[in-house]
């Protein structure tokens, strides 16, 4: 018995040491493939039916859009070689002649259609509906002229055209919409080989691509949701580039061995709201104002994110979005200023408030709350920070409930003044919490209107309205942070994309 | 022994039943899923559609009778967020769950057991001083400190082993001890008192007086009568590991039912939650009938009526 269970352990020991080597050999032989590690998989590979950015990066190296956004944010031609505005409503796209989809069918203007059309039907049930759902009509005059017709005069560009991917109409047609979420037929540079869900998808390089050849042939994606196993994982060479890494690791991948830290400016800003529209002191603008001059955002940024983040103290947007206004006042760490204006709206003595905050959502979600709230101790506000996991939390936000004053995130890859005022700063929107029957007009007028000077001019007044009206603690941008094998050559976006196309190997 | 089966089953049928309409309330009461499932642009009419479109507009009895009569025909309807059948996904993640539960498992019993028996011969001898602080120590240590500390030594430093996902027996080590600690430490201790209870009975000493060997009295009279407590913590912990280890299967990315789950909890993903707990419910009761079942192979006076 003994001597059984001896041999039996020497025997595993051995199993063990045999594959181990095994491996080692087989990470040492792994050159041409890139590994690739978020920290989740993707929930399926149709383009149509989901908008998360984890999901979106995986099929996005399979599918390409009429147009896409370089890494500025700036709209390049993908299969639509140019685009224009012929009328109020309709927007005309020339798209690209001699694109095959990786089965040999040729891409033209039926597939543009058949794509639109699917996302906007109700009983498709996709998440992008929103986004085409200013779309009334698409023409195919010919194979290669696709016509967006608007259902009212509009200045955006219908449709997201960069976001929406086109696919196959005749494959589509022929499998039906279940097959779609496992066998992806796209035009883009990567094909999928093989799928194991929750473990790793492998995608191989698409040789009959429009776009000319790719620096890496193999890419796969191994999704590792803890935070500190990605960053093992990067040190030890198994996965190639990481994301979200952890502010608290940041030097450690900077420093390391074999890794480097990838930094991109997200277009993704942190603000706390005060809930307007229930009864409180947060009503006051003084009051709003106040707080903004009690927050200390630079050193916030410094401490708590490690440097990782850039203060944004003169209203919602980012600098490079449209309709930025760079002539903004912006708002400073002024604490005797915010005693005044506390006093201005009636706070003369210690006052409690509750500071409502996501945990693990955004990246040191909770920990800038908690800084928020100390702050606000040294002009006499006593906030005590409530967190909540997210689900409850964001629920809780779509209802309006968290008073008077909630953490929020808002990351707007339409780099357009209309994506982040439209749902945050009108009356009705679900999750807004302030607004005027003026600004509600104006955002709305904005949003149509044709004439960029004028479109500009009236996102600027809108701007001011909202930075006097402080309906926000204005906070900052987030800096995203990815970890980089030296082996690997790649600049990451401010959009939280992964363009495979653009990555090779470092010389 | 056909009649108390037909019982046990109908007994199953029955927790089985609750416990589908346990989840099916307690999902219905925590939140709205097209907050969560509809991008935060969304305004209140794409809201309203979203509900529409997957029925939640209907009153809840409407919507559990639906469900019921699907769910007992296995169909349990298409995931929220992957447009797949959500049983299929369940069923689809169990082979990885199953590797790593029976992996665990059967490195406890292999070593836990030994460790247990030597520890209670050798009682207040360093041995069992030895075996004591690891049960101590595995039951005490949280999993994902060992996941953790087993990434950081073996994988970063040493350089030994994979850390993330599957793939050959290199990738399974590190998550199957991480695992198998605790069911380790658990079982060696019971293993351990469970000896040292048979051996204080007379059936033991008698046996050692009538001049058997120690090693035959050990294994086949203390070890015989002291399994059945074993039997059934394996059974158990069984079940615990087939339901999704979820912690170490977050730190090792291993692509198991613990990990959907999360991940179905955190969408609101209802379809694919109920999918996972009916399943695991039923690996549960249908375990526990085992177990239950065995105890006549170990003990002869066990019999079912």
């Amino acid at each position: 018995m003994r001597r059984r269970v001896l041999t039996f352990l020497l025997a595993i020991m051995f199993i063990g040491g045999v594959s181990l080597g095994a491996v080692r050999l087989a990470t040492a032989q792994s050159n041409d493939v890139l590994t690739i590690s978020q920290g989740a998989d993707t929930d399926t590979l149709s383009p149509l039916t989901t908008a998360v950015t984890p999901s979106s990066n995986v099929f996005n190296q399979i599918f390409d859009g009429l147009c896409a956004h370089d890494p500025n944010g700036k709209l390049v031609p993908a299969l639509a070689t140019s685009w224009k505005q012929i009328s109020a409503t309709k927007w005309q796209f020339n798209l690209r002649h001699g694109v095959k989809f990786s089965n040999g069918d040729p891409f033209t203007s039926a597939d543009v259609k058949f794509t639109v059309e699917k996302v906007q039907d109700p009983a498709f049930k996709s998440q992008k509906a929103d986004r085409v759902s200013m779309i009334a009509q698409v023409l195919t005059p010919n194979p290669y002229t696709v016509i967006y017709v608007t259902k009212k005069p509009s200045a955006l560009m219908p449709g997201r055209p960069y976001d929406l991917r086109i696919v196959d109409a005749k494959y589509w047609q022929a499998h039906g919409d279940a097959y779609e979420v496992d066998h992806p037929m796209g035009t883009g540079p990567y094909m999928l080989k093989e799928w194991k869900k929750d473990d790793h998808l492998t995608m191989v390089a698409n040789p009959n691509y429009w776009g000319g050849n790719v620096a890496i042939k193999t890419i796969v994606w191994r999704p590792i949701p803890e935070s500190a196993s990605r960053v093992a994982a990067l040190q030890t060479g198994e996965t190639d580039i990481i994301t979200n890494v952890p502010p608290q690791n940041a030097d450690q991948v900077a420093n390391g061995k074999l890794t480097k830290l990838g930094t991109a400016k997200s277009d993704r800003v942190l603000f706390i709201a005060f809930n307007t529209q229930k009864p409180g002191i947060q009503d006051n603008v003084a009051f709003r104002q106040a707080i903004n001059y009690a927050v200390n955002v630079p050193a916030i940024v410094k401490t708590v994110l490690g440097g990782h983040g850039f203060p944004l103290r003169n209203g919602p947007l980012p600098p490079n979005f449209v309709g930025y206004d760079p002539k903004l006042p912006s708002y400073h760490y002024d604490p005797e200023k915010a005693k005044d204006l506390l006093k201005q709206a009636g706070v003369n003595g210690p006052l409690n408030v509750v500071l409502n905050s996501p945990s693990g959502r955004y990246n040191m979600d909770k920990e800038v709350a908690q800084a928020v709230a100390g702050q606000l101790q040294v002009v006499g506000i006593n906030a005590t920070v409530q967190t909540q996991e997210w689900t409850n939390y964001v629920g809780q936000v779509s209802h309006k409930a968290l008073t008077p004053m909630y953490e929020l995130g808002w990351g707007n890859d339409t780099f357009d003044a209309d994506g982040t005022l439209t749902p945050l700063f009108t009356t009705d929107y679900p999750i807004s919490t302030w607004g005027t029957p003026e600004t509600d007009k104006e955002i709305a007028d904005a949003r149509y209107e044709l004439d960029p000077k004028k479109r500009a001019a009236d996102y600027a007044k809108i701007q001011e309205t909202i930075f006097q009206q402080a309906p926000w603690l204005f906070l900052f941008e987030y800096e995203d942070l990815y970890g980089i094998n030296k082996r690997v050559a790649w600049q990451p976006r401010s959009d939280e994309l992964i363009v495979c196309k653009d990555i090779s190997w470092a010389k | 022994m056909v009649a108390y089966l037909v019982r046990r089953l109908f007994g199953a049928v029955v927790v089985l039943a609750g416990v589908t309409v346990a989840v099916f309330l307690i999902l219905h009461l925590s939140g709205d899923p097209a907050l969560i499932m509809l991008p935060p642009e969304a305004s209140k009419q794409d809201i309203v559609n979203f509900d529409h479109e997957y029925g939640f507009d209907r009153p809840v009895l409407v919507q559990f009778g639906d469900f019921a009569w699907h769910a007992v025909r296995g169909d349990f309807g298409n995931s929220i967020r992957h447009g797949d059948p959500a049983m299929g996904l369940a069923l689809e993640r169990l082979p990885a769950t199953a590797e790593l539960a029976f992996s665990a498992l059967l490195l406890a019993v292999l070593v836990a057991i030994p460790a247990g028996v030597i520890a209670s011969v050798k009682r207040e001898t360093t041995v069992d001083y030895v075996v004591r602080a690891i049960s101590l120590v595995g039951q005490a240590a949280p999993v994902y400190w060992l996941g953790i500390m087993f990434i950081l030594i073996f994988g970063v430093s040493l350089g030994w082993l994979p850390i993330a996902g599957m793939g050959g027996i290199s990738h399974l080590i590190l998550p199957m001890v991480t695992l198998g600690a605790f069911t380790t430490a658990k079982l060696m201790r019971i293993t351990r008192s469970g000896m040292l209870d048979v051996m204080r009975s007379d059936y033991v000493r008698t046996a050692l007086a009538k001049g058997l060997s120690s090693l035959n009295v050990t294994v086949r009279h203390t070890l015989r009568n002291a399994i059945l407590p074993i039997v059934t913590v394996i059974g158990l912990e069984l079940g615990t590991l087939l339901s999704g280890a979820v912690i170490t299967e977050t730190i090792f990315s291993w692509p198991g039912i613990g990990r959907l789950a999360v991940q179905a909890i955190y969408d609101r993903d209802y379809p694919v939650v109920e999918a996972v707990v009916v399943l695991t419910a039923a690996i549960f009761v249908g375990l526990n009938l085992i177990v239950d079942l065995t105890y006549a192979v170990f003990d002869p006076r066990v019999t079912y009526k």
